[in-house]
């Protein structure tokens, strides 16, 4: 009789939790809504964030620390759904995601309705713990708290307790509202609408490489190497890696001897936690657009540093940055295109990205920074890597992250040619910096 | 350890060549040394198919169940005439009309088209068995139809040779709108036994001229066409 009047109340308790799920949803962040406008049959925004460890890992293990750990960040349990006007996000209770063995091709198409309908996969291969997520759920530095408290939780059950710090989360603390918030909103506020740039530019051409196919070429070196060379050219490190990428378009565009040159811009996403300060662990991340123009003439690797080292200065403050998230923010505000039904929006947004935004950079760059983590973990980590996931159209991206002493950067594209890396990595040689060549081709 | 000679970097000890020039390892000292696992897994993904087996189902039931109701009420009770063929016509384009959407994305443009032209038609000669005679759907219904199927046919044939940007789908849209209307007045008029001559047809005719020149005249004035192009880009 006690059994059932105690299965009674959990029943109830779990009744309760399931209409109070029911009640919850999240809207999709600025910018999470136009990745799910570009999803196509072989497309989706996803990237990758990987963490190598110095032991094998054990699958059960990792899948009971996943089970522990995503319940702390809802807005990564969960669905995406289709409303009239806008998608938005809703708690997902059905089982799963699965830690998988890891594959060749990385940062597969995503689609919303398979996987259980989680947007994010986790995945392991030798010593080596990757997520996958799509943009929509929120940007690299909420990727990264997930990925690192997932791995804090997974060492915590092999034996290595880990207090939570940084970017390792309590798993048993309920989740800051901050942390669930479209922070975008809260700094759109600038006066004006500053105009972004646009115009055509350099286009990477080369063979398309078959569906289901992501060729990852990763370049390993010394943190401290790399600072040393970037010092010398007085530039940062991104900066110095940003200059290196523009030269190697410029090259791979003078090899391609077109009628007429184009500029040659990278998309470069900036964190904006960095200038307004906010817990969130969804997108809040704009882009800069560092540029070189070869019709004014020919630039020496030095200008080209001294040209990212000035856009750099220039445009990558409080001010600009607010003023970009501001015009950003003021498509969504319009009561006008509020009130425009989702399957439209879907069409201009899609045939505006297709014919406008895609074209307005040559390559992507991120640059995730030095990584900390709490001092507990630090014995069991080798190094970490971040995949900018598969370009939209063939091009390349490239994205860096630093631990400790280890600098990579990876690049990811779906076409056969890898001119652009080859020229990027031997500049780097070139520099006198020392660079380990791993990849996934054949 | 092994080294690019061409590109200087250091090559991870599964390499056989450099992934950067392919330049192939050559390291004297290792040679007949077993190569260590790629750190990369081999196995390669797929993406998870979604079933919409249920929504299949669903439709086809549904499409079915709405025919055989209907021809049985006809056989049965309001037998008068045969009108359920008129609701097992329009059933059948339905299904052929969501076929590719539920069941086969992956079906050509084309035969999509040409499918549902098909379609059409097939509905079209149903109905004649509820109408008093058939000569319309020779005469008019089958032609219409066939002509507005090779119509729209133009499109994905074009796509398939030509990059069709805005300018030349809309000279393309322009110059099939009148052909349409000439041919259907033409066809109306030969149905109706009247003297082969256009009318009504004319007006879009010549609308639709005066639209295809100024649009000829844009893309082949290259000027022209980029200021278009900036004005109207979106």
């Amino acid at each position: 009789m006690k059994k059932t009047s105690k299965q009674n109340a959990s029943n109830r308790i779990s009744k309760q939790n399931a209409r109070n799920r029911k009640d919850v949803w999240y809207k999709l962040d600025l910018s999470a809504i136009v990745y799910p406008t570009l999803q196509r049959r072989d497309f989706s925004s996803v990237y990758r964030l990987s963490v190598v460890l110095k032991e094998q890992i054990d699958p059960d293990l990792l899948q009971l620390a996943l089970d522990r750990t995503l319940p702390r960040f809802p807005t990564y349990k969960v669905a995406i759904r289709k409303g009239v006007f806008w998608r938005y996000l809703e708690p997902n209770a059905r089982p799963g995601p699965y830690v998988r063995r890891d594959i060749k091709n990385p940062c597969m198409p995503m689609h919303f309705k398979g996987n259980n309908r989680y947007l994010i996969r986790v995945y392991y291969y030798g010593s080596r713990i990757a997520l996958e997520a799509h943009h929509c759920l929120g940007d690299g530095t909420g990727g990264m708290c997930l990925l690192q408290t997932l791995t804090a939780v997974y060492l915590e059950l092999t034996g290595h307790p880990v207090r939570p710090e940084g970017f390792v989360l309590d798993i048993s603390s309920e989740p800051d509202p901050e942390e669930l918030e479209d922070a975008y909103m809260r700094y759109a506020n600038a006066q004006v609408c500053p105009p972004r740039p646009a115009g055509k530019t350099y286009r990477v051409r080369g063979t398309k490489e078959p569906f289901y196919t992501l060729n990852i070429i990763d370049g390993v070196m010394s943190v401290r190497e790399v600072m040393a060379v970037a010092g010398k050219y007085g530039a940062t490190v991104t900066e110095y890696l940003n200059a290196v990428l523009l030269y190697s378009l410029l090259q791979k565009q003078a090899s391609d001897r077109p009628a007429r040159p184009r500029p040659v811009r990278i998309a470069m996403p900036v964190n904006l936690r960095r200038f307004f300060p906010s817990k969130t662990l969804r997108n809040f991340i704009t882009m800069v657009y560092p540029f070189v123009d070869p019709r004014l003439g020919d630039y020496t690797f030095e200008e080209i540093v001294e040209q990212v080292h000035n856009y750099m200065r220039y445009y990558i403050n409080a001010k600009f940055l607010r003023g970009d998230i501001t015009t950003n923010a003021s498509t969504q505000r319009n009561p006008l295109i509020r009130v425009v039904p989702l399957f439209i929006k879907d069409f201009v947004v899609r045939t505006f990205y297709t014919r406008v935004q895609d074209k307005n950079s040559s390559a992507g760059l991120t640059n995730m920074g030095a990584l900390h983590v709490p001092e507990d973990m630090k014995p069991y980590i080798e190094r970490f890597d971040i995949y900018m996931g598969q370009p939209f159209s063939s091009r390349t991206n490239c994205a860096v992250i630093s631990y400790e002493d280890i600098l990579t950067v990876n690049f990811a594209s779906s076409i056969v040619e890898a001119d652009v890396e080859r020229c990027f990595f031997r500049r780097l040689v070139q520099d006198g910096i020392h660079v380990t060549i791993e990849s996934n081709r054949e | 350890m092994s080294y690019c000679v061409n590109c200087g970097v250091e090559l991870e000890a599964s390499l056989r060549e450099c992934p950067l020039c392919h330049t192939p390892v050559m390291n004297p000292r290792e040679i007949g040394r077993e190569l260590p696992p790629s750190p990369y897994p081999t196995a390669k993904g797929q993406v998870e198919v979604v079933k919409r087996k249920d929504l299949g189902i669903l439709v086809t039931v549904v499409l079915t169940a709405a025919a055989v109701t209907c021809l049985l009420l006809n056989l049965l009770v309001f037998s008068a005439s045969l009108w359920s063929l008129i609701v097992i016509g329009c059933c059948l384009c339905l299904f052929v009309f969501l076929f590719p959407a539920i069941f086969y994305s992956r079906m050509p443009v084309w035969l999509m088209l040409l499918a549902d032209g098909a379609s059409v038609a097939v509905c079209l000669f149903l109905f004649t068995f509820v109408t008093a005679e058939d000569a319309w759907f020779v005469q008019l219904g089958l032609p219409i139809v066939a002509f507005l199927t090779v119509c729209a046919e133009i499109f994905p044939l074009l796509s398939r040779f030509f990059p069709l940007s805005i300018l030349p789908c809309a000279l393309c849209v322009f110059t099939e709108i009148p052909a349409f209307c000439v041919a259907l007045e033409l066809r109306i008029r030969h149905y109706l036994k009247q003297p082969a001559h256009i009318v009504w047809s004319a007006v879009v005719l010549t609308v639709c001229v005066i639209i295809d020149i100024a649009l000829v005249t844009i893309l082949t004035k290259k000027r022209l066409r980029n200021e278009v192009r900036r004005r109207l880009h979106f």
